[in-house]
């Protein structure tokens, strides 16, 4: 086939093979309707997957649904999947792609901060829509990104809230998995705890690196940590796979809930899917939402995920109502604006209120935050969460920590005239991140 | 030397002196209008009510009363949700059994929308341990007396001291009587007369337990008296060096299950890499394997998890094994002698094992239960305890070992392994079949890997990446330990895993895990043939 | 292969200029892979900045970002090659050496970003200043200077694999061992560059970067200059292999490869050879880093991952082992069909590549090039 005598058309073959093979890439020719196409940027392959399959499969649920309503503004909504593979420059390349190439309207999608920050120039580059689902560290507000997670304010302070004052617990251990959100929650806790008159023998930080399973030592510590008279509480954000290592040698080692509770915030139903959770019972989650929740708009949702899926043992949890809510949010400005465009949707979702699924409002503010209930469950033998306390209202997230000094004078809003993801209250100037040079 | 028996055990055996010691009162109808009322109240609006209620039912001295407490905390308390009615609930396969809990008659059944827990907080949990414990302190049954002034001793309340001093006169079993004495002592430490307090102190001398040791303390630190705070003192610095030289075996004993999971893991290696010279990727995915068998054999009997991990063992033995011999026929007996290309093949079944398990089984981590007399800990005193399920891997990790050496030493298929690692040719010469003996010494390394799965899914995730995390560990195991030597693979590990958890104090868990690589690295430099250096095929090669 | 050998000479008479001619001697891939890249060199900035948009001509962004990643790959499995096809040193840890070339880069790039960053600090990175650092650390300085950037990019893979090297080939460490202890060298970087304290931003890695001498990272006319530099960078890669391939030095280290005993025992130092190979091709494996990071915006840990390192050998061995061109035509194609399966069926991917891990040594032993070669032969 290959003749090794003519190098000046083996060299016209291979690039012509590679012109072709380009052609691939440089997107489709559209079609006379065009439908909405909608982005799904979630790993379903490689380490992340076991967390973001599920996601992935929310917003084609309910992109499903909304056609089955007739679609938007009279057309079609598509969803544009791809697979990152839990590679962080995958992300960037993938997102790279729907937004080029796919000239999608919206994304949903990422999980961890690592793929976040790893899209996020090329979402503020290419001017596209991303909603991220997952709770974080916040530290970020980008005129490209909503962020329907809870923001630290909107989980791990009312935790502690409720474990200071209706538990009554006086040291903490806080625990956590090496990377940027645990660093962050701690950090702010930290600061909390101290600020509420903690003395600093009273907190103990220790990280762990990914997939940790030999806990005997670090629970070994954290139950001498506990044995010194006062009310202990250990503030978990142990990251996925490290959590059964870690509950199971807690059981073994004697530590119970009511000896030494563990508040968890990474920590969902799903997680617990994989957990025998007999040994878990009274251990507690902060979310902002739960599977357990007995609302006609969650029980509706739980049975059409059910329905999806085929299959009644389906679990719900927060990134998936997270994304419930962004995708209505989207939906909702999408109609307020007549138009998809990116720069019209942006301007018209603030302020938008959607129906969370435990009965209340979630509000999207100018600084591309949501408004959230904070609830606090304990783990039962079946796998879920009894909710045992909660906010009276919905908590505002904040981008930008009031308990964090680089922070604590910043703030944002996507809103004229301020236009600004970290404007400096003190210095009045939109400090870092020249967006758009 | 106690042991802390499993849960539900727990739960049987106050069942069972319920049962058996609960005199049969006639019940009046009246009382159990109250109790029902009392009950009802369990599914009040707000957890304080909740308390109150529990309370209410642990005063009435009814006959069902613990009974109703125990199902409380056990989360088998449920409601109907048309109505509010209070109910025992135990799950069927369709939904729920439901019992009447005043009269413990049964009471029909509920599909799972139609009742709903009733939801209670660690605080109410707590407190109805205590009462529990209060009420159990006078039980016939020596163990349910046990716990009950176990769990006094961790929460003590000077209501109850009293009681105790009464009953410690009548108590038969040594263990118990001390156990009572502490709760005393404690209780008499706060005593506003000084003589008093150097008595009690005089008692509690020799326990190692937190509340001492916090009560002492406080009492070195800020008691008036001077003798005291002496005494006090003293006994403070004793316990203190007492601890930290508990402390110190129990970083041992942590170094030693740490390393005899590692040993288990690379036992298999051991073997295949050790003794028949092949480089098999795919080893940490015949660990995943054998936790796979052990999720699997444990849906197959879901009535006897207990024991489900007995048939586990060899289940996961054999089909560890049976993928190994495929493998070793499929894919390695053509690449004998060429270990690079080995590895390269190897590794890409590891991917494709992987994947397997993500379509079989999902990408989710399963849910391998433990069975209830591997969960808990023995106490050697209050200051170091040793975990059994880590203690049983140990053991478990030892038994294996011994039982290779048995097979490499004393059998014939022993005898017919060694002699072709170490001469192919002779051994074939005086009638070995190699090809054969290849086959089954790679299928024993298999099912040697998939033994170390079922342990590991007693420890950690049973999930598609669960060999990954042990394939660089087990590799550098075995080379340190001395390649086709299956003691050096024992000291091996047993010794990196001491030195892990000696670092890991001072540098924290990854740092101790870099150095100890590190420490690896630059020991194979200095001896190439490992600790205990063999010659095999292995070692010939390169 | 009949090599010849002679007692004389030394390391250090490498690239005689005569020899410069001879290099593509007979080498009818190389010369392929140096006019592809010729030819990529011109056609693809042409396709993107000058054909509009809505030509089918017109090669987007993405695509050359894309393909500039996957020369990138194409030079480190060139890199690979070099040690393993040549001196059958089988590396699973060449990922480290990558992974410290992007970290290089990636050093430069964030103190490019100044005040741009989150919190505006004009000398600190946003984790700096968010782990609460006063100042930077020592091992940051001089990263604001490209040139320095530059040498680094090279001399700390470079002194890695060199220590390494002269650790592991001095005292025989060779074949199986010598692979596993390099896989517990990426491993035990993985972990350590996982740690925050570090001070190379943990898992979050180097990322957020704003342009590259000077120039926006993210304008088309960048990427496309990345992209030529990656391809230039390539053809020299593969001219400076061949050179030593074809050098003496690289004759001796062949024969390390076959028979080091007998190579040790004619009188040579064996080990030396070794080491000075392997650090040409860590050096080289941190230039492909180098380029990678900028392309793709972000380099973090897991770039350290073992799993990474196997994978790029197999690119080697798809491509076709000890042929060097072959190395780096396995390096894109592999990655090329990941990005085309993954993007239809995700699901099958894995096994896809573990099957071609076991169909290439089972049936393929010398990979696409020896397919080509017996087609030719028969």
């Amino acid at each position: 086939m290959i003749k090794l005598n003519c190098i000046p058309r083996q060299v016209a073959h291979v690039v012509a093979a590679g012109a072709l093979a380009m052609a691939g890439f440089s997107g489709q020719v559209a079609a006379q309707e065009d439908p909405i196409k909608v982005g799904v940027l979630h790993s379903l392959s490689g380490t992340m997957a076991i967390s973001e399959t599920a996601l992935k499969e929310t917003i084609e649920m309910l992109v499903e649904q909304q056609n089955e309503e007739g679609g938007l503004l009279g057309r079609e909504l598509e969803p544009v999947v791809v697979d990152p593979a839990s590679d962080w420059p995958r992300f960037a390349e993938q997102a790279r792609q729907l937004l080029e190439d796919e000239e999608v309207d919206v994304v949903f999608g990422t999980w961890t901060s690592v793929s976040r920050k790893s899209v996020l120039p090329v979402f503020e580059e290419l001017n596209g829509l991303l909603f991220y689902p997952v709770q974080y560290e916040g530290e970020e507000s980008s005129e490209n990104v909503f962020y329907l997670g809870a923001a630290p304010n909107q989980q791990a302070i009312p935790a502690v809230d409720y474990l200071m004052n209706e538990v009554g617990v006086e040291r903490w251990a806080l625990l956590g998995t090496d990377y940027v959100y645990p660093r962050t929650t701690n950090k702010i806790l930290e600061q909390y705890l101290k600020d509420a008159g903690v003395a600093d023998e009273d907190i103990m930080i220790n990280y762990t690196p990914f997939g940790h399973s030999d806990w005997q030592s670090i629970v070994s510590d954290v139950r001498d940590f506990g044995s010194q008279g006062k009310k202990t509480a250990v503030v978990s954000t142990i990251n996925g796979d490290a959590n059964v290592p870690f509950y199971t040698e807690l059981g073994n080692q004697g530590v119970t809930a009511s000896d030494i509770p563990v508040v968890a915030f990474s920590v969902g139903e799903q997680e617990l899917a994989g957990i025998d959770t007999e040994p878990l019972v009274g251990h507690l989650a902060a979310w902002n939402y739960f599977m357990s929740v007995p609302t006609q708009e969650n029980l509706e949702f739980i049975q059409s995920w059910h329905e999806f899926k085929g299959d009644t043992d389906a679990v719900t949890n927060d990134p998936m109502e997270a994304h419930y809510i962004g995708f209505n949010m989207w939906v909702e400005a999408v109609r307020r604006a007549g138009t998809t465009d990116v720069d019209a949707v942006k301007e018209s979702i603030i302020g938008v209120s959607v129906p969370n699924l435990t009965g209340g409002y979630a509000t999207m503010m100018p600084n591309h935050h949501a408004t959230k209930p904070v609830m606090i469950g304990e783990i039962q033998p079946d796998g879920q969460f009894a909710v045992v306390w909660e906010t009276p209202g919905e908590v505002p997230g904040d981008a930008w920590s009031d308990y964090l000094p680089e922070s604590a004078d910043i703030i944002a809003s996507w809103r004229k005239p301020l236009l600004c993801g970290n404007y400096n209250v003190e210095t009045g100037e939109c400090s870092g991140q020249n967006y758009g040079d | 030397m106690r042991i802390n028996v499993g849960y539900w055990r727990f739960i049987g055996m106050i069942l069972a002196t319920l049962l058996i010691g609960a005199p049969a009162l006639a019940q009046q109808p009246d009382a159990d209008a109250e109790f029902a009322e009392q009950v009802a109240a369990l599914n009040a609006r707000s957890f304080d009510e909740k308390a109150a209620a529990a309370q209410a039912i642990a005063d009435s001295g009814h006959p069902r009363a613990s009974t109703v407490l125990q199902a409380l905390i056990d989360s088998r308390l449920y409601f109907r949700v048309s109505g509010g009615d209070v109910v025992l609930a135990e799950p069927t396969d369709g939904g729920f059994a439901l019992t009447d809990p005043v009269t413990g008659k049964e009471a029909g059944t509920a599909t799972q929308y139609e009742v709903r827990r009733v939801v209670i907080n660690n605080a109410i949990r707590g407190q109805v341990r205590d009462l529990i414990a209060r009420a159990g302190l006078t039980s016939a049954d020596a163990e349910v007396r046990r716990d009950a002034v176990r769990q006094l001793l961790s929460n003590p309340d000077p209501a109850v001291a009293e009681q105790v001093a009464t009953l410690i006169k009548d108590e038969p079993k040594a263990d118990i009587r001390r156990d009572m004495a502490l709760v005393l002592g404690l209780s008499r430490l706060g005593s506003g007369d000084p003589a008093e307090r150097l008595r009690a102190l005089d008692a509690l001398r020799g326990s190692l337990a937190d509340r001492v040791r916090n009560q002492v303390r406080e009492l070195a630190a800020n008691d008036p008296d001077e003798r005291v705070r002496q005494q006090a003192g003293a006994m403070l610095s004793n316990i203190e060096d007492k601890r930290q030289l508990w402390g110190l075996a129990e970083q041992v004993f942590f170094g030693l299950s740490m390393g005899s999971v590692l040993m288990l893991a690379a036992f298999g290696l051991a073997i295949t890499f050790g003794v028949m010279g092949v480089i098999n990727m795919a080893h940490g995915e015949l660990i995943m394997i054998g936790a796979y068998t052990t999720y699997v054999v444990q849906l197959l009997m879901p009535n006897h998890i207990d024991y489900s991990i007995m048939v586990a063992i060899p289940a996961a033995f054999l089909v560890a094994g049976a993928f190994g011999v495929a493998i070793e026929r499929g894919v390695i007996r053509f690449l004998y002698g060429r270990p690079l290309e080995t590895l390269l093949a190897t590794f890409g079944l590891s991917l494709i094992l992987q994947q397997l398990v993500r379509t079989v089984f999902s990408p989710l981590n399963r849910q391998v239960s433990s069975p209830a007399w591997m969960s808990g800990s023995i106490e050697v005193n209050a200051a170091f305890s040793l975990t059994l399920n880590r203690l049983y891997v140990i053991a478990f990790a030892l038994l294996v070992f011994f039982a290779l050496l048995a097979i490499f030493k004393r059998t014939t298929l022993g005898l017919r392994v060694r002699a072709v690692s170490q001469n192919r040719a002779m051994a074939r010469a005086v009638g070995v079949s190699s090809s054969r003996i290849d086959s089954l010494t790679f299928g024993l390394g298999a099912g040697v890997a998939g033994l170390a799965g079922v342990a590991l899914s007693q420890l950690t995730n049973v999930g598609p990446n669960l060999g990954q995390g042990y394939i660089v560990d087990s590799f550098l195991v075995v080379v340190f330990g001395g390649v086709g030597n299956l003691w050096g693979t024992l000291v091996g590990g047993l010794s990196l895993g001491v030195l892990n958890k000696f670092l890991e104090p001072q540098t924290g868990a990854v740092l101790a895990k870099v150095l100890v690589l590190v420490f690896i690295i630059l020991f194979i430099q200095k001896r190439p043939q490992g600790l205990f250096p063999q010659r095999g095929r292995a070692a010939s090669e390169g | 292969m009949t090599v010849k050998m002679t007692p004389s000479g030394s390391a250090t008479d490498l690239i005689p200029l005569a020899a410069h001619r001879r290099i593509l001697h007979g080498d009818l891939g190389g010369k392929i892979l140096l006019g592809l890249m010729a030819a990529l060199i011109v056609v693809v900035p042409i396709l993107n900045l000058a054909v509009p948009s809505d030509s089918p001509m017109h090669i987007s962004t993405y695509a050359v970002t894309l393909m500039g990643r996957y020369l990138c790959f194409a030079l480190l499995a060139l890199s690979l090659d070099l040690v393993w096809g040549y001196c059958g040193i089988l590396s699973l840890g060449h990922g480290a050496f990558f992974a410290l070339g992007g970290y290089a880069m990636g050093m430069y790039l964030m103190r490019q970003i100044g005040d741009r960053g989150v919190y505006g600090d004009p000398v600190l990175p946003d984790f700096m200043v968010f782990l609460g650092w006063e100042e930077l650390p020592w091992y940051w300085l001089g990263f604001d200077q490209f040139w320095f950037a530059a040498l680094m990019v090279l001399a700390v893979p470079g002194t890695l694999g060199f220590v390494f090297g002269w650790l592991a080939f001095r005292s025989r460490v060779t074949g199986v061992y010598l692979s596993i202890i390099s896989q517990a060298m990426t491993y035990a970087l993985m972990l350590a560059f996982f740690r925050n304290e570090m001070g190379f931003g943990g898992n979050n890695g180097l990322t957020d970067f704003k342009d590259i001498l000077g120039f926006s990272i993210s304008a088309p006319s960048t990427r496309v200059a990345l992209f030529v530099a990656s391809a230039l960078a390539l053809a020299l890669s593969y001219l400076i292999c061949r050179a030593i391939v074809r050098s003496r030095l690289g004759r001796v280290v062949t024969a390390v490869r076959d028979a080091e005993p007998r190579t040790r025992s004619i009188g040579y130092r064996t080990d030396r050879y070794k080491v000075w190979v392997w650090t040409v091709s860590a050096m080289l494996a941190g230039l492909a880093g180098a380029l990678y990071v900028p392309q793709v915006g972000i380099i973090n840990p897991s770039e350290f991952s073992p799993l990474n390192s196997i994978e790029a050998v197999v690119w080697v061995a798809v491509g076709g082992r000890g042929t060097l061109f072959g190395a780096a035509l396995g390096g894109a194609l592999v990655n090329y069909a990941q990005t085309l399966l993954t993007a239809w069926l995700a699901e099958l991917w894995l096994f896809v590549l573990g099957g071609l891990f076991v169909a290439v040594t089972l049936f393929f032993p010398r990979g696409l090039v020896g397919l080509l070669r017996r087609r030719e032969g028969s």
